[in-house]
């Protein structure tokens, strides 16, 4: 009998803390486990007793990377939870501060982050030694998502600008049309990258897991929507909890969540999959480029969907600063007891909160489901598949590209925990 | 010559609040040629120090040493620097300036040993009174 046991014990290039154990025995792989040990965070319970208003601000402190996907989700809960749809000014500056979010989020993983991997670099810093102007054009992508964010959010980090309704102060026409060209740079920036990410050695792999966004009601799935999956399903938000039931397992702090008990994907391969013929004709232009179909299911491919996604969120972004017509900051509020449910596309994927909120306007309870709980049990099955067809590869070689794997889900540990470590050992 | 001063820190985060009082000091002195700026993440830092004869940044520490304590850094000199997740810090904020290349002439870090960094806090006493003593080490860096 033989046995082979790998293990990394911290995984670097992604949010938050965790590891990898892989064993082996006989040729066959046995055991494959993420091990999130940042410790459980805690938000749904200390939500309880707050007041509505407060969601989306306590929410946003989940992540410092989408906060704007935890306000959104929040806010469209508490507006289904009173009856709310606002206006359609509202939705298009909810969309343009998202757009931000994604630019700053994609424009980091995809070159600080994952690219290190396919260019055989230890980091972003050691990549800059070698590919300067790639890290210098990648710098100035990620600040016009920055700029984006403090014009309509307030600030970069943690916008202060969203509320329950819609926003405190709209952003004024000179301020938008004042970071436009910053965004038209960007996007000339990233067409200019393309072909050398276009160019990466990117391993086989093909998932078999049912694909879930939000569907498209405006455009690319992004602020607002209904959920879709590969499997054919066309549902309300308020269903989710009909679908994705979250269990507790022994090796993580993280739930793992399964759809009618299967596993199953969010994210930029589940989005392109199900709506690449919702993107902007550039950013399909790029996705053909890239050598991509209507659909990706190889997850090492998804740095070239995150691109796309970041072409397109540059564009629209673009396209709704041109279009933009003015309106009403927010609507009046009037609470009422009930159940909410919001969920908006997180760059991770889609992200989902219901509350019961009592007749004062206070949190009952809350239930918040992030797109990397979701995708955990995935990732541990592309692991398996992966491992299992690579087993004549080297430890060191093999340990660099299940690390690699993981990272194709951008995972964010601190999100999940409610997350990562590589231990990887072949017996 | 120009120059920049960065305070680094969140306000209202006991002494990790000191780097922009102390910038806020200097900012008085109304020198010519010279910015001063308040950050509250050192990764906007890049996008900043270009063109600038002299950087000085001013940052809270947490080394275990004795509160209040100043200590001088030259950032031009290649130092340990820690691993990263999703957000860059400042050591690796230099790195990574170094290696592109845009590292100013002058770069220097005056950091300030900070004791309690509880959120809603505001400086503690040792800290405060070591304000002072990093203002004189900022206008040094800058001579």
């Amino acid at each position: 009998m033989t046995r082979r046991t790998m293990k990394v014990g911290m995984l670097a290039r992604v949010e938050g803390e965790g590891g990898m154990h892989v064993e082996v025995r006989d040729g066959r792989v046995e055991q494959v486990r993420l091990n999130i040990f940042e410790p459980p965070r805690f938000f749904e319970a200390l939500l309880r007793g707050r007041d509505h208003s407060e969601a989306p601000d306590i929410t946003a402190r989940i992540c410092g990377i989408c906060p704007v996907a935890y306000q959104m989700s929040a806010c469209l809960a508490m507006e289904d939870t009173f009856g709310i749809e606002v206006p359609e000014p509202i939705r298009l500056m909810r969309r343009l501060l998202y757009c931000g979010e994604w630019i700053e989020s994609h424009a980091l993983h995809v070159f600080f982050l994952h690219a290190p991997d396919f260019l055989g670099f230890d980091g972003g810093i050691e990549m800059a030694r070698e590919h300067r102007g790639v890290v210098e054009a990648a710098l100035r992508i990620k600040h016009a998502g920055n700029q984006l964010m403090s014009v309509v959010g307030g600030r970069s980090v943690h916008p202060v600008n969203v509320k329950v309704g819609g926003f405190h102060r709209m952003p004024t026409m000179v301020e938008l049309t004042g970071i436009r060209p910053e965004l038209v740079a960007a996007r000339h920036d990233l067409l200019d990258l393309v072909p050398l990410l276009a160019g990466f050695d990117f391993p086989d792999l093909e998932q078999p897991h049912m694909y879930f966004s939000l569907g498209a009601e405006h455009g690319y799935p992004l602020e607002s929507g209904s959920l879709v999956t590969s499997a054919g399903l066309h549902a309300p938000v308020s269903s989710f909890g009909e679908h994705v039931v979250e269990e507790h397992v022994e090796h993580s702090n993280a739930l793992h969540a399964r759809f009618d008990g299967a596993n199953y994907v969010v994210g930029p391969l589940a989005r392109y999959s199900l709506h690449s013929g919702s993107l902007s004709s550039l950013a399909a232009e790029v996705a053909r480029a890239a050598g991509l179909g209507p659909t990706c299911r190889n997850p090492f491919r998804s740095i070239l969907v995150r691109t796309v996604e970041l072409v397109y969120a540059l564009d629209e972004a673009v396209r709704i600063i041109d279009e933009w017509d003015g309106g009403p900051a927010s609507v009046p509020v009037d609470v009422r007891a009930g159940v909410g449910h919001g969920a908006t596309e997180a760059p991770r994927g889609l992200l989902y909160h219901r509350y019961r909120i009592d007749d004062d306007g206070s949190i009952l309870d809350a239930w918040i489901v992030p797109p990397t709980s979701q995708n955990q049990p995935s990732v541990e099955e592309d692991l398996r598949l992966f491992v299992q067809d690579r087993l004549d590869l080297p430890q060191e070689e093999l340990t660099l590209q299940c690390e690699t794997a993981i990272r194709n889900y951008d995972p964010c540990i601190s999100c999940a925990t409610h997350f990562l470590d590589l231990t990887v050992h072949h017996r | 010559m120009t120059a920049l001063v960065v305070g680094l820190g969140t306000p209202d985060r006991g002494d990790d609040g000191v780097g922009p009082v102390v910038a806020a000091e200097v900012g008085r002195c109304d020198l010519p040629g010279l910015h001063v700026v308040r950050l509250t993440a050192p990764a906007e830092l890049l996008h900043l120090v270009d063109g600038y004869d002299s950087v000085v940044v001013v940052d809270a520490l947490r080394s275990g040493g004795v509160p209040g304590r100043v200590r001088v850094l030259n950032a031009r000199v290649p130092g340990n620097r820690a691993a990263g997740t999703h957000d860059l810090g400042l050591a690796e904020v230099v790195a990574l300036a170094r290696e592109l290349g845009r590292l100013p002439p002058r770069f220097t870090i005056v950091a300030i040993e900070g004791e309690c960094f509880d959120t809603g806090t505001a400086l503690s006493p040792r800290v405060e009174r070591a304000v002072p003593v990093a203002v004189d080490a900022v206008m040094t860096a800058l001579e």
